[in-house]
């Protein structure tokens, strides 16, 4: 049986759709069969991501409305065995969908994939009660600004109230000089307010709008720190223990001798 | 003048309890019914200290002692007196002028005793909002974006970053008390008060907040 998880964020621009992509693909590296939904009726993006655009004939809504069988509108990637997306319709609406058909609909896909990636739309209404229904876990994604973290939180208290517990946190855009200066909120600042289990840190990388743009995950780039951090995340959600990356690279010798030590730096 | 009621009518005021009997009732008619009704409302008073005073009829002193006892058992409150009550003392005091509110016709209540406490097991994240007569305590954090509306006491064993309304029908005595006191805006009563802008420390001493002549001061404990 497949595991049902959502990508969620509240606010939006943060990256819960390029974590999809890179987190889909990433299973998928690992050789699992996963398939990807885009839920942000409307607004999809995740088929541009993924740089499968083109390939799209049926949709989700087509899928609910029966007028497609399931396997039909699952596009396969173009990369990866085993890996498939669901896209979103463009010219319909959240309210094309209720969240009842999303549960159904995902009971389906557990039988057939070892994981479902949902990725949910900005903000709390529709689409957000559709993109949770069905899920078993939930991550939450956020950026170090108070903005996001704020609407992360929100999103936490959300998923609560729907019996999803204990969420993982994935923080992204973090860059290492901005918080070394106190000029950006740090992981720890993060967790003391949301409190919840991080699972995983992204730095702030060009690489990703690059792949983005180009519709290729940057997590099947060996030589991107980002790449690097999603891999990590990815075998995390599969259950490993991976440490944490450090990415202050300009450390020096004493100091990282000192963190060794626990000793924090003046 | 009020409305002579068709049946028992119970009323709340700042004292405690107002039994209004009809007046044709006689005592055997009027226990009955207080029985009856004491019963349905069991809920509400349990656990309560109340003054209890009547209108409409006479009673004997036995016939008094009768009632605070079906009062006292059926209700679970505590039934501190029971007499009748004297109209011609009670009307001035009705137009004796307020104290001034946030809002006209609220309601008062004065002194420490802030009635019932409600505990919050978790977190007070954003978007929640936590209203409550009496006062509570959150075993948490309330977070920026949630909000705590009291009438009584607030207290958070965590860090508190959202808003809190401690008094919120206008008790002035009222406190706020967290173990990390950095919210957004706290209100005491019909009194606002933010946070200094600048200044942000990691200290984090508990800290109490409460009125002090008329503007809301914060102290360590």
């Amino acid at each position: 049986m497949g595991e049902v998880i959502v990508i969620t964020s509240g606010k939006g621009g943060v990256g819960k759709t390029t974590t999809t992509a890179n987190l889909g693909t990433g299973i998928a590296m690992q050789g699992k069969k996963v398939v990807l939904i885009d839920t942000d009726i409307g607004l999809r993006n995740l088929d541009v991501v993924m740089g499968l655009e083109n390939r799209i004939v049926y949709d989700l809504v087509d899928v609910i409305e029966g007028q497609c069988r399931l396997k039909q509108a699952l596009i396969k990637d173009k990369r990866y065995d085993g890996l498939y997306l669901l896209p979103a319709p463009q010219t319909r609406d959240k309210n094309s969908v209720a969240p009842h058909q999303m549960v159904t609909l995902c009971n389906e896909l557990r039988q057939e994939f070892d994981y479902i990636l949902i990725d949910c739309p900005a903000g709390i209404e529709q689409g957000f009660k559709n993109a949770i229904a069905g899920a078993d876990r939930a991550v939450v994604v956020t950026t170090p600004e108070v903005s996001a973290v704020r609407d992360a939180d929100r999103i936490i208290g959300l998923l609560e109230a729907n019996e999803i517990r204990n969420p993982h946190l994935i923080v992204n855009r973090v860059r290492p000089d901005m918080v070394k200066r106190g000029d950006m909120m740090s992981i720890e600042d993060i967790i003391d307010i949301l409190a919840i289990g991080l699972i995983g840190v992204i730095p702030d990388d060009e690489n990703i709008i690059i792949s983005t743009n180009r519709g290729e995950p940057v997590v099947s780039d060996s030589k991107s720190l980002a790449g690097q951090a999603y891999r990590n995340i990815t075998r995390r959600i599969m259950g490993e223990e991976v440490p944490l990356m450090n990415f202050n690279t300009s450390d020096g010798f004493l100091a990282k001798m000192k963190k060794l030590f626990g000793i924090k730096p003046a | 003048m009020e409305q002579e009621p068709k049946s028992i009518v119970f009323k709340g005021n700042n004292e405690g309890l107002v039994i209004v009997v009809p007046e044709d009732y006689d005592f055997e008619k009027a226990k009955a019914e207080i029985e009856e009704k004491v019963q349905n409302a069991a809920r509400f008073f349990r656990g309560a200290k109340i003054k209890v005073v009547y209108r409409g009829i006479t009673l004997s002193p036995e016939e008094e002692e009768i009632i605070k006892k079906i009062l006292d058992e059926k209700s679970g409150a505590v039934i501190e007196s029971l007499s009748k009550d004297d109209e011609t003392k009670h009307r001035p005091a009705a137009k004796t002028p307020r104290k001034p509110s946030a809002e006209p016709g609220t309601m008062f209540f004065w002194g420490k005793d802030t009635g019932m406490c409600r505990f919050v097991k978790n977190t007070v994240r954003s978007g929640m909002r936590i209203e409550f007569d009496g006062s509570v305590i959150v075993l948490g954090d309330v977070n920026p974006g949630g909000e705590i509306i009291a009438t009584g006491n607030v207290v958070v064993l965590g860090a508190l970053r959202g808003m809190v309304h401690a008094g919120s029908e206008g008790n002035r005595d009222c406190f706020i008390y967290a173990l990390k006191l950095r919210p957004i805006q706290i209100r005491i009563a019909d009194l606002i008060a933010r946070m200094p802008e600048t200044g942000e420390d990691d200290k984090s001493n508990p800290e109490i907040a409460r009125i002090k002549d008329g503007i809301i001061e914060v102290e360590q404990l």
